[in-house]
């Protein structure tokens, strides 16, 4: 490939650290991504990967970005899995003129001129998750969550959807990041015997969760996942791989699941059986991969990796990714995603349950989404429309 | 509004921005949008053809207001106030604390702000107003104090009866009317200085 001009572009994710699984995903879906841009013939130039690694330290990130551009020069910066760390990135990004590349899903109420989101907001998970489960299991909630924004304020919203929709939160308890000591939990679950529980745990807490109720729900029919359900906004394929039954039967939304049957996913795997044929491919890897997509597409465009042209390349002009044809909205820098339900099986693939036909716009703010939903049994359900 | 749980809804709202052309007014533009806001620009003063019930929320400039833009004397301002802060210089924060500032921004304004600052604003606003009424129900009684004192002197010397028991017949005749206590005391003050003590049967 010599000759071709070369635009660096820094990878900031972590190899260890209490959510580490989902961050290898997003390293591995990016680092696929830069390799498949260059063996493209698409594009007249290569993109150059330059990798930092915070090993899960909160307090890394911002140094390793600002070296990442101020040293290896990147305009363009993939990476965080978390919302703690990617508030710690932004004012380096908005100081220095690049753009973080934000991939993972996250609670909403932040739009950043120096991000792009590709993933999903609260409107495009949390709120399509309760219009599916809630009519078919019941409105009584137990929420459970990392101590940290995700989880606070993705219960927060899950409870005050609930509240005005006539639901009920029976309960709510949070765990430290990192923490697998949760029998208080399993305890409060069966106590309270709720139609279902929202989990907004993250890493070995959650995987801990999931097996403790998998225990309860042997020793008690009642907590059987046919009967109550755990449902997540982000448990995917890598991480309900190695839970195998213990996740079997639960729920999850995601704009991305390997089993969805579409041309863009067909070829998307393909590309990856030549590429990176042991990946566990799920919505990390996907996001991560689109992100990279998103910015080799948006520098042919517009011929230079300058961050104000390369995010008005994206405005509105679609492009097309594993996650579907995305283009990036002007007002919030988020992109319309569907919101498909999965049901997890055993061999760690979802069965596709919901199969979401438009793309939901982004609404970070939760302005233009009603937050009354029809979550009552008996009505009639109306399809996921596209909220605008 | 005062629920913790609940998400706050800014679309719609109206916004005045008091601020002359500036990139840190743009910046407040595109906030605005992002949720739902529809923001004016003015300078120097409120618009004169306007009324403040025209907006939601008024943003104010530390670095260049003072009190003759407003129609309004400092600290009256009928509305939620956020300050624009530039300089930190403590007379700046001291003019925009006699304003009545609910919440503030500090320049330059980047991407975000505008948001938690509305919530802020409008929470802060709608308790002053509350504790405003509930000060100023406070000082009427207050102000109404002797009134039930005289009331009830006269129901005790009309009914030959202690204190207690003529209170009581103000509370039941209030509860009756479905007026305040005060109300029935007044009138019961009203009709002696008219009619004199023999008269003065009001509650029968």
């Amino acid at each position: 490939m010599a000759g071709k001009i070369s635009f660096p572009v820094g990878v900031l994710f972590s190899g260890s650290g209490s959510y580490a699984q989902p961050a290898r995903q997003g390293f591995r879906g990016a680092m696929t991504a830069i390799a498949h841009i260059n063996a493209s013939r698409r594009f007249p130039f290569n993109l150059q990967a330059h990798h930092f690694d915070p090993a899960g330290e909160a307090d890394r990130y911002a140094s390793l970005c600002r070296q990442l551009i101020r040293e290896r020069d990147v305009r363009h910066v993939v990476g965080c899995t978390t919302s703690w760390s990617r508030k710690e990135a932004i004012p380096v990004v908005e100081k220095l003129d690049a753009l973080l590349w934000y991939p993972c899903v996250y609670e909403g109420f932040e739009v950043s001129e120096n991000l792009i989101y590709v993933a999903a907001c609260a409107n495009q998970h949390l709120v399509p998750l309760l219009d599916y489960i809630a009519p078919r299991f019941g409105s009584r909630a137990m929420l459970v969550g990392a101590n940290y924004i995700w989880g606070w304020e993705n219960n927060r919203i899950a409870r005050d959807i609930l509240h005005r929709s006539g639901g009920e939160v029976l309960g709510e308890r949070f765990v430290s990041i990192g923490d697998t000591d949760i029998d208080h939990l399993i305890d409060e679950v069966r106590e309270k015997r709720p139609d279902f529980i929202l989990n907004n745990l993250i890493g070995p807490s959650s995987y801990a969760f999931l097996r403790a109720y998998q225990a309860l729900g042997e020793a008690d029919d009642r907590f059987r996942p046919e009967k109550c359900p755990i449902i997540s906004c982000n448990l995917y394929e890598g991480e309900i791989t190695g839970l195998g039954h213990a996740a079997a039967g639960h729920f999850t939304v995601s704009c991305y699941f390997r089993t969805l049957q579409s041309p863009e996913n067909d070829s998307f795997l393909k590309t990856l059986a030549a590429l990176d044929p042991g990946a566990i491919v799920d919505a990390f890897y996907a996001q991560a991969f689109s992100a990279v997509v998103m910015i080799a597409e948006a520098i042919m465009r517009c011929g230079s990796d300058d961050a104000d042209l390369v995010r008005g390349a994206l405005r509105g002009q679609s492009v097309d990714t594993p996650l579907g044809a995305i283009s990036v909205d002007r007002w919030t820098n988020h992109v319309e995603l569907p919101a498909h339900i999965g049901r997890a099986r055993a061999d760690g693939s979802f069965e596709i349950v919901k199969r979401s036909h438009e793309a939901i716009a982004p609404d970070p703010f939760l302005t233009s989404t009603p937050l009354v939903r029809p979550l009552g049994r008996d009505e009639v359900r109306p399809e996921l429309r596209v909220v605008k | 509004m005062s629920s913790v749980h609940v998400t706050p809804n800014f679309d719609g709202w109206r916004m005045l921005i008091l601020h002359r052309p500036h990139r840190n007014v743009d910046a407040l533009f595109a906030q605005c949008a992002r949720i739902g806001a529809a923001a004016e620009q003015a300078w120097p003063t409120f618009p004169e053809a306007r009324s403040a019930e025209e907006f939601d929320v008024l943003l104010i400039d530390a670095d260049m207001g003072h009190d003759e833009q407003f129609p309004w004397r400092p600290g009256e301002a009928p509305l939620p106030l956020i300050a624009l802060i530039g300089s930190e210089a403590p007379g700046r924060i001291a003019w925009t604390i006699a304003q009545g500032a609910d919440a503030q921004l500090l320049k330059p304004i980047g991407s975000a702000g505008l948001y938690s600052a509305l919530m802020v604003a409008s929470y802060s606003f709608a308790r002053r107003r509350a504790l405003d009424r509930n000060v100023a129900a406070l000082k009427e009684r207050l102000a109404r104090r002797q009134e039930l004192a005289q009331a009830t002197a006269l129901l005790m010397l009309r009914k030959n009866c202690g204190a207690n028991e003529a209170y009581q017949h103000l509370r039941l005749t209030a509860m009756t009317r479905r007026c305040s206590i005060e109300d029935v005391a007044a009138a019961i003050v009203e009709e002696f200085a008219n009619h004199g003590l023999k008269n003065a049967d009001n509650g029968r």
